[in-house]
């Protein structure tokens, strides 16, 4: 557990089945909760909490982001590492765009970097975000990520087609860990 | 479009294995592919068969491997749509020539159109991607050619002889291939000579699209 000046940020748990389910918003995608093929999904409770006491969940590093009253205002991850390529996913999430303003955001992202690149030594972080996500945008090119590009239309949902952009950040762009 | 062409493709039969598992030992040609390269015969031969398995006829499957296929060379190369969103109408893509004395020839660009036309005139999808590693560059010429758009450089991204390469990502919509081959009707089999022609004489590097 990581107690931090505001957030506390701790493995996520079957119990946090709800507050994780609460992402899954139909009308507001989150580019992160896609699955493999970039298709919106929307899980069970059960279904969560089944994945979440599975054994490799302990390794899956999703963790539970709270704020000092002990409510869980979103969730962070590392996911997918590609040893050779010495990278890892970085995943941001909250049920409200407004944390990605506050130190919430900022020390779980702290967390994260300096799990990717000081424990772990990954030479780089990469993250996805789709077209409607501009706040997670704003927080990632805020935080020395640099855009990719953009894969176009590549997503559809409510009638229409979203674009997906990559962003990656390298140890060396300065983002100092915790 | 009227291609005229003795390549085409077909579903993946048992006995296309040995020739299939034969590419894929070749580290010339493995170099160009994602995985672990310490893989041994046994693994490979597994997943070429769990590969191959899995081009039966269902409804929607989420992944389609195919045989690229000629009348004059026999099994050319193999084809695969991975990722098959339904929803999304979209699909990677995954190329691959076998033969190498057919990497560099107009049967590469031919089995590209081949592909796409599989793609969104039969499956009826809306965009096809496809990643490809920035040293090879025969490879994305042929979608750039084709009118597909470099979307993504990813910095660093894949590990090869001890060194880390960029990987583009490519992106080909039903529109733009529809100009494409609007814009190129008749003289397809030209632009697809264009479409390598520029590399015919160049180094003799694999011509893998993955």
């Amino acid at each position: 557990m990581i107690l931090g000046q505001h957030a506390v940020i701790r493995s996520a748990e079957p119990d946090d089945a709800s507050a994780l389910l609460g992402l899954y918003d139909p009308s507001r995608p989150r580019c992160c909760l896609l699955d493999g093929r970039r298709e919106f999904i929307i899980p069970t409770r059960d279904e969560i909490r089944e994945v979440m006491n599975q054994k490799e969940m302990g390794r899956s590093m999703l963790y539970a982001v709270e704020d000092k009253a002990g409510v869980v205002r979103g969730f962070c991850s590392l996911r997918g590492v590609n040893l050779e390529a010495s990278f890892m996913e970085t995943v941001l999430m909250f049920h409200e765009d407004g944390h990605f303003d506050t130190p919430l955001a900022e020390e779980a992202f702290a967390f994260l970097v300096q799990y990717a690149f000081v424990r772990l030594k990954l030479g780089k972080l990469i993250a996805y975000a789709l077209d409607t996500e501009s706040s997670l945008r704003r927080f990632l090119l805020n935080h020395g990520f640099q855009s990719n590009g953009i894969q176009r239309e590549i997503v559809f949902w409510g009638g229409g087609w979203h674009n997906i952009e990559a962003f990656s950040l390298f140890r060396t762009n300065g983002a100092s860990p915790v | 479009m009227a291609v005229k062409s003795k390549t085409f493709l077909r579903r993946a039969e048992r006995e296309d294995l040995d020739t299939v598992v034969g590419w894929m030992e070749d580290p010339d040609f493995t170099q160009f592919l994602y995985g672990d390269p310490a893989r041994s015969p046994r693994q490979i031969r597994e997943t070429i068969v769990q590969m191959l398995g899995r081009s039966a006829g269902q409804t929607v499957p989420g992944a389609i491997y195919l045989v690229i296929d000629s009348e004059e060379y026999g099994p050319i190369g193999m084809l695969s749509l991975q990722n098959i969103s339904w929803r999304n109408r979209a699909c990677t893509l995954d190329l691959y020539i076998g033969q190498k004395h057919l990497r560099n020839r107009l049967v590469a660009a031919v089995a590209f159109v081949r592909a796409m036309e599989y793609c969104f005139e039969e499956l009826n999808l809306h965009r096809v991607g496809a990643f490809i590693y920035a040293f090879n560059e025969r490879s994305w010429r042929i979608f750039e050619k084709s009118g597909a758009v470099r979307e993504l450089v990813l910095p660093k991204h894949v590990a090869r002889d001890g060194q880390l390469h960029d990987v583009y990502g490519y992106g080909l919509l039903r529109s733009e291939f529809e100009a494409f081959k609007a814009k190129h009707a008749r003289s397809i089999e030209n632009l697809m000579s264009s479409m390598v022609d520029d590399h015919r004489s160049s180094e003799p590097a694999p011509e893998n699209l993955s």
